[in-house]
């Protein structure tokens, strides 16, 4: 098996062995800044331009759909009991009233203090339930999305590395088959092995029920947070899995890594070669995938009952809880930004090609 | 030895078959399912009997029927979904990718807005809003991933933008419409079918997730649907898990997995590089620091006979396939240009590669090779001269570059073999000036320099180590006249400053003439006449060497 499985991994810019490739700039450092710089002004408009739509969204959504938007905001077991006076007290503390446009400068001011709305199943703050659940959220994306980019990847390179063989061949299939499962049955399988069958782990919630503290508190919440890690992580695993084989692959057949090898360096320092332009693709991977799980980890968080993003939203879904919905919609919206302005400001690093657009000859 | 195979075919045959079958459930579900998918057959929660192969869900329907059924709803979800998302996210991606300005502009911004909507989310609030069909769900999963597509494909118009030969082809006037035919869409095929794939699988696993959540078509019996209604009653702790959560678990499963391996076998299909099997032999090559007794060997003998020695060397590409080189014999003097000449096909790169180890795949190598009194046609014992005793300028060396670090690193990673760090800086440095770069340009990438300077750090990595052969595939082809010259008054000048000794690998007989000393002229992999350069021009022996000198000097009169 792989004895480069350990030194595969997306720093390869940390390589100790390897002496740095900036170190001819030091007589103008100030360059290394310049992209950073030009890559803000490129990239923070845009997000801002991407928050404003969804700002707009979240706002125009409730009013094109069928129906008054106050219909929205009442359970559906009082609907046919409420009063007209009711429902003009309903409109006017959740800025219904006055006109359209009137509406929307009230919503703007609104967000602008943070305000997003009270829950219509709580009765508390929106933004205080956002952010009960936006740290489960982050624990789960976060720690699933660098498992599986990690070992996706290094799998993957290991693979293009054997291309063909019949070692390239198992591990691409066992891959793709895993790929295949959907999160939620993963999830439901975990359960039944791990916490049905095996006993040994528990399956409800992110938080101990007894008063644990320190160090039992951490572990009785890691215990919670394995099982849906787990199936996010696998069902991540294949898509940094095929990204970083393909790249790999294509970069192999690149001239330059005849060239490094004929050069003289040793299979490590060739594999190296590829491997750090195979990269770029992986990174940006594994940053969609950090947007995209923002909200859709929701099915493995209900299986577990995980009080994350995704499952605040299901809630809230079921509940018509319409403020939470948006509030809930428009943080992920952030989240997914977020991730993509990461993925802007990282990638000139990675790409020469990109951070000093420039004029070649030939 | 087994032989390597992509793994592309097999999968595709798979993946075909995995797709057949609930495309054949869905086409015959009436013939195959004996009750109805949607009203109630039998009492609740029934165990698998023979009238009910997976028994009765709580409403007393007949679980066999909804696993048929339920291939209709994933199928269209996803097919639908993904020739929706693939056909405007390739548009989009060509369009602004190709275009450029305001239309790349005004496209990406709208890619980025829809990819800041996590789709799953989205749906669910859309689904929230306006209900919950199922032909509601297709379209906005169509209309939601058809970003992903878009921005993955549009990094790739860009990338392949910048390729030489794209470039050249827009260079010399290509259209932009055939350019885009030619040579991108034809390139983005593979990406494209993955992204059609990927497309495919979010689309049956979201429509899952969405049902799965009680979101979906309440009227339509899904797979998903049948996953919630198992886990709401509680199936996992009473055993029925296994006829009523496994069968459209793993029906959801094989369908993705269709999709997946039909999609990889497509990618493969389409770009024959990722089908390569060949293994390269030199990535599994390790690290040997030089040892002192193998230095002293190298200094101490100062063998006055030839520096390398090729004998009855024959080179099949393959086992199976026929000889490329058939028996070749030649010998590089010290301190002399060898010339190795031939037409292209002609076996002269081959015979390289091979002595070097650098051949791809499973080549058969026979034959007998000494350079410095040490047999060279082992692996190893090629690993352990390139790049230190021999020095390589391999074909179109000026893409030959690792695009990602600079020309200084590039050259100093090379020197770094055979000394310290901050020695091998300083050797990169005084070389990339002896071949003719200012310090100015030391710390450019690759891409930041025109052809001749990228040909002049190739040259200067291939001398990094002091080899005592320096191999020249080609090295001025794709080069203009000025240049050329330049490249081969550098080549000259290092060889008498240094005392190199050069093999020279070209079809350019005038080229041959002002710098060689010795020539080997190839013909279809066999060696057809050798010698001094001025005995061979001045009284060739053979038709084919006075054809070939021929050409240079009249090209009109090649037959007189």
């Amino acid at each position: 098996m792989g004895n480069e499985a350990g030194s595969v991994s997306t720093q390869v810019e940390a390589d100790p062995e390897r002496p740095s490739n900036f170190h001819l700039q030091t007589d103008n450092a100030w360059s290394g800044l310049v992209p950073v710089g030009r890559q803000v002004l490129r990239a923070l408009p845009l997000s801002l331009l991407v928050l404003a739509v969804a700002i707009c969204l979240n706002f125009a959504l409730p009013r094109l759909a069928p129906g008054d938007p106050i219909d929205f905001l009442i359970p559906a077991e009082q609907a046919n009991k409420i009063t007209y006076e009711q429902r003009m007290e309903l409109a006017s503390s959740y800025g219904l009233q006055g006109s359209t446009g009137e509406q929307f400068v009230r919503y703007l001011g609104n967000l602008a203090k943070g305000d997003l709305g009270t829950s219509t199943r709580y009765g508390a703050p929106v933004s205080e339930l956002l952010a009960d659940r936006l740290p489960w959220t982050l624990l789960l994306v976060g720690t699933s999305v660098f498992l599986s980019t990690l070992i996706g990847a290094a799998l993957g390179f290991r693979s293009a590395w054997r291309r063909g063989s019949a070692s390239d061949v198992r591990t691409l299939t066992g891959v793709m088959v895993l790929d295949s499962f959907p999160p939620f049955f993963v999830a439901l399988l975990l359960v039944l092995l791990f916490s049905v069958t095996l006993k040994l782990l528990p399956v409800f919630g992110a938080l101990p029920g007894s008063e644990a503290e320190g160090l039992e508190f951490a572990i009785e919440v890691a215990r919670r947070a394995i099982l849906p890690i787990a199936a996010l992580t696998l069902s991540g695993l294949g898509s940094a899995f095929l990204v970083a084989r393909s790249s790999a692959v294509t970069e192999l057949g690149e001239d330059y890594v005849t060239m490094a090898a004929a050069k003289g360096l040793d299979g490590a320092g060739v594999r190296r070669h590829a491997r750090r332009n195979a990269l770029v693709p992986v990174w940006t991977v594994g940053m969609l995938n950090v947007g995209a799980l923002f909200g859709g980890a929701a099915p493995v968080e209900t299986v577990f009952a995980y009080p994350g993003l995704g499952r605040l939203i299901y809630e809230s879904v079921l509940s018509r809880d319409y403020p939470v919905l948006q509030g809930a919609f428009l943080l992920i919206a952030a989240g997914v930004i977020a991730a993509n302005l990461i993925a802007e400001l990282v990638y000139p690093y990675l790409d020469p090609r990109v951070r000093r657009p420039g004029t070649a000859g030939s | 030895m087994s032989r390597r195979q992509s793994p592309g075919k097999i999968l595709g045959r798979v993946g075909l078959v995995l797709l057949a079958v609930p495309a054949l459930a869905a086409v015959f579900a009436p013939l195959t399912a004996r009750h109805s998918p949607t009203r109630p057959s039998a009492r609740p929660l029934l165990k698998p009997s023979l009238g009910h192969p997976l028994g009765t869900d709580d409403l007393g329907i007949d679980i066999f029927a909804q696993l048929i059924y339920g291939s209709r709803i994933s199928l269209a979800i996803g097919l639908g979904a993904a020739v929706l998302a693939v056909v405007v996210g390739l548009t989009v991606a060509l369009v602004a990718g190709w275009r450029r300005g305001w239309a790349e502009t005004v496209l990406m911004r709208l890619t980025d807005v829809t990819l800041a909507f996590p789709f799953l989310p989205l749906v669910l609030v859309l689904a929230a809003f306006f209900g919950r069909g199922l032909i509601v769900t297709a379209l906005v999963i169509g209309a939601v991933t058809w970003a992903r597509p878009a921005r993955v494909l549009w990094a790739q118009v860009l990338k392949l933008r910048e390729y030489p030969h794209v470039q050249a082809a827009r260079a010399m006037g290509a259209t932009g419409t055939r350019c885009v035919v030619r040579h991108i869409l034809t390139r983005l095929t593979p990406v494209t079918s993955a992204q059609f794939v990927r497309v495919a699988n979010a689309a049956v696993i979201s429509e899952a997730a969405l049902a799965f959540l009680g979101l979906g078509d309440p009227n339509q019996a899904s797979w998903g649907i049948m996953l919630a209604n198992a886990s709401s009653n509680n199936a996992l702790l009473t055993g029925a898990w296994k006829w009523w959560m496994v069968p459209p678990g793993l029906a959801l499963t094989l369908v993705v997995l269709g999709f997946a391996f039909t999609g990889y076998a497509s990618e493969e299909w389409a770009d024959p590089r990722l089908a390569s099997t060949g293994r390269l032999r030199f990535l599994s090559s390790r690290r040997r620091r030089p040892s002192p007794a193998a230095t002293a060997a190298a200094v101490e003998t100062p063998d006055p006979g030839p520096i390398l020695s090729v004998r009855d060397l024959v080179v099949h590409y393959d086992r199976q396939g026929p000889a490329v080189v058939k028996g070749v014999s030649f010998d590089v003097e010290r301190e002399r240009v060898t010339a190795l000449v031939g037409e292209s096909g002609s076996g002269k790169s081959t015979i390289v590669l091979a002595l070097l180890g650098l051949l791809p795949g499973d080549p058969l190598v026979e034959g007998e090779a000494t350079f410095e009194g040490r047999k060279l046609l082992r692996a190893a014992a090629a690993a352990r001269v390139r790049g230190r005793q021999v020095g390589f300028v391999t074909q179109a060396a000026m893409n030959a570059l690792n695009p990602a670090y600079t020309i200084h690193f590039q050259v100093s990673e090379a020197a770094a073999l055979t000394m310290p760090q901050e020695e091998a800086r300083r050797r990169a440095t005084d070389l990339l000036e002896t071949v003719g770069l200012p310090a100015s340009d030391h710390g450019a990438y690759p891409h930041e320099l025109s052809g001749g300077m990228r040909q002049r750090v190739v040259i200067a990595m291939a001398l990094a180590n002091k080899p005592d052969l320096l191999i020249a595939d080609e090295p001025t082809t794709g080069l203009d006249l000025v240049t050329q010259a330049a490249i081969l008054h550098l080549l000259g000048d290092l060889k008498d400053r240094l005392g190199l000794t050069v093999l020279l690998i070209t079809h350019d007989v005038q080229m041959v003439m002002r710098v060689a000393d010795e020539i080997v002229i190839l013909q279809d992999g066999c060696v057809v006449e050798q010698g001094a350069v001025d005995t061979v021009v001045a009284d060739p022996q053979q038709d084919y060497t006075r054809r070939l000198l021929n050409t240079r000097l009249s090209p009109l009169t090649v037959k007189v």
